[in-house]
């Protein structure tokens, strides 16, 4: 238990001190990379998406619609 | 040394300080949102309030499958499992337009073309799912409040031989220190309408089923390099769950029909890690935990790596790792009389991997109307553990204009 507390106060103290780090707009060109995409090209995020949602009964609660469309699930 | 160098030295030092402050100070402080109107009406051209296509992408994908499941009928006896041949041709259409300064859309036309699917099962009677052609129309609009806060309203439609479904729902977005952190937040509401059969292939009317889901996420910018993005999800089904022609194998060597409960809560917490490479590449690390109230829990994870050969062009690698538990009431032989059951061997416990890799070329023109062109190829194969695989082929050309 003891441990796990710690993990937990120096995971929050990392991601505050992330948090506090602005990086300026100048510095973020690689960003603008379509490499860089964090949820990728849509279309093609789109057909995986499908890919998976239509044969793992694990689709849906991140945001995503769960039913519809000949997946049935 | 006399106290005038040491005083020179010093002043030096001073100026030098003040010199790299100011520099830090050009590079974290942004010119007024005036001025930045200006600057981006002189490079960008005066906005217009007329619809303007800014990009149209285009797309056509086959999936190839192979496999079988207890949940198709066909098999060499009555309880063996059916096949899950089946070929999809999916092109897809993606518009992106502004209206204005302030209102962006994007509309989606997918369309599935399905052959052959179960066609050793029920179909042979009803041909429900023989030969399946089904299309969608998702129209998304965002409204950009001020230079931090955007609205998204989405709206679609999908129809398929047996099947209608509508969908709209409701995001907003808000972005916090110059833009280091978005946090977002969604809602949307699902109706499917379709046809009900039963596992003979007898069709008895139709029913209906809605989803709604909820979101956040947030998104931080941790360097120069790296970005991250969590995103935590609800979903609540109610009403028919299954596709209706489903079938169980029995004890008594028989079929029975799948039996489902008529609402499932659904939740999934995703998290997203990109790192851009010092040698022009980049690392995409995913994640996504998931969980629901038919005992089902599935760990997914998967990796991408990139390189760009050249200015216009790069390749992509890429692999995916599955695991799912199953759901409790999941069966290959089922009692006749027993309550709860499904052979639907998507919700079967299994592992499935995916490893697939792509080559994207961005051609840049100076003409009038065209700025970019886009071409992509990809291929990814993927297999389950529990006799399924699908080869799938893809490519994409692009404009943007």
């Amino acid at each position: 238990m003891t441990a796990c507390v710690r993990w937990a106060i120096a995971v929050s103290i990392a991601a505050g001190a992330f948090g506090c780090a602005t990086v300026p707009q100048n510095r973020r060109a690689h960003f603008a990379d379509p490499m860089m995409s964090i949820t990728g090209e849509p279309l093609d995020a789109a057909r995986r998406q499908k890919l998976y949602d239509t044969r793992e009964g694990a689709a849906g609660g991140d945001g995503a619609a769960a039913g519809g469309g000949c997946g049935c699930q | 040394m006399t106290a005038r160098s040491q005083a020179r030295i010093a002043l030096a030092g001073v100026a030098c300080l003040f010199a790299h402050a100011s520099v830090r100070a050009d590079d974290t402080v942004p010119p007024p949102a005036s001025e930045r109107a200006a600057i981006d009406a002189a490079i960008l051209g005066a906005p217009s309030s007329a619809f303007h296509v800014d990009a149209m992408m285009t797309r056509i994908t086959s999936f190839d499958q192979s496999g079988h499941g207890y949940q198709a009928q066909g098999g060499p006896t009555a309880i063996s499992p059916g096949s899950e041949r089946a070929t999809i041709f999916e092109p897809q259409v993606e518009v992106d337009a502004s209206q204005g300064e302030r209102i962006k859309h994007r509309i989606v036309v997918p369309i599935d073309v399905v052959s052959n699917a179960s066609a050793d099962a029920i179909d042979v009677v009803s041909n429900a799912s023989r030969h399946v052609e089904a299309g969608s129309i998702d129209w998304a609009t965002t409204y950009r409040a001020d230079a931090v806060s955007d609205a998204t309203i989405v709206s679609g439609l999908h129809l398929e031989n047996p099947f209608r479904s509508w969908h709209s729902g409701l995001g907003a977005s808000h972005a916090f220190a110059g833009g280091d952190t978005v946090v977002s937040g969604g809602f949307l509401e699902v109706f499917d309408w379709f046809d009900r059969f039963d596992i003979h292939g007898a069709r008895f009317g139709r029913t209906d089923r809605s989803s709604t889901t909820a979101s956040v996420g947030v998104t931080q910018i941790l360097t120069a390099s790296t970005i991250v993005n969590v995103n935590y999800g609800i979903t609540l089904q109610r009403g028919e769950l299954g596709n209706t022609w489903n079938s169980v194998p029995l004890t008594t060597f028989e079929r029975g029909p799948e039996v489902l409960p008529d609402e499932r809560l659904r939740q999934a917490l995703v998290a997203r890690f990109a790192q851009y490479l010092p040698w022009n590449g980049a690392l995409h690390l995913y994640y996504r935990f998931y969980t629901d109230d038919w005992g089902l829990i599935a760990h997914s994870a998967d990796v991408e790596l990139m390189q760009r050969l050249s200015p216009d062009v790069y390749v992509g690698a890429f692999y995916r790792w599955h695991r799912q538990s199953g759901v409790d009431f999941f069966t290959t032989l089922a009692a006749p009389d027993s309550g709860l059951r499904t052979a639907d061997s998507d919700l079967a416990p299994f592992d499935s991997q995916t490893i697939g890799g792509k080559v994207v070329i961005d051609v840049p023109l100076k003409t009038a109307t065209v700025r970019a062109l886009h071409f992509e190829v990809g291929y990814d194969h993927y297999e389950r553990t529990n006799d399924l695989r699908v080869e799938v082929f893809t490519c994409a050309t692009g404009y943007r204009f």
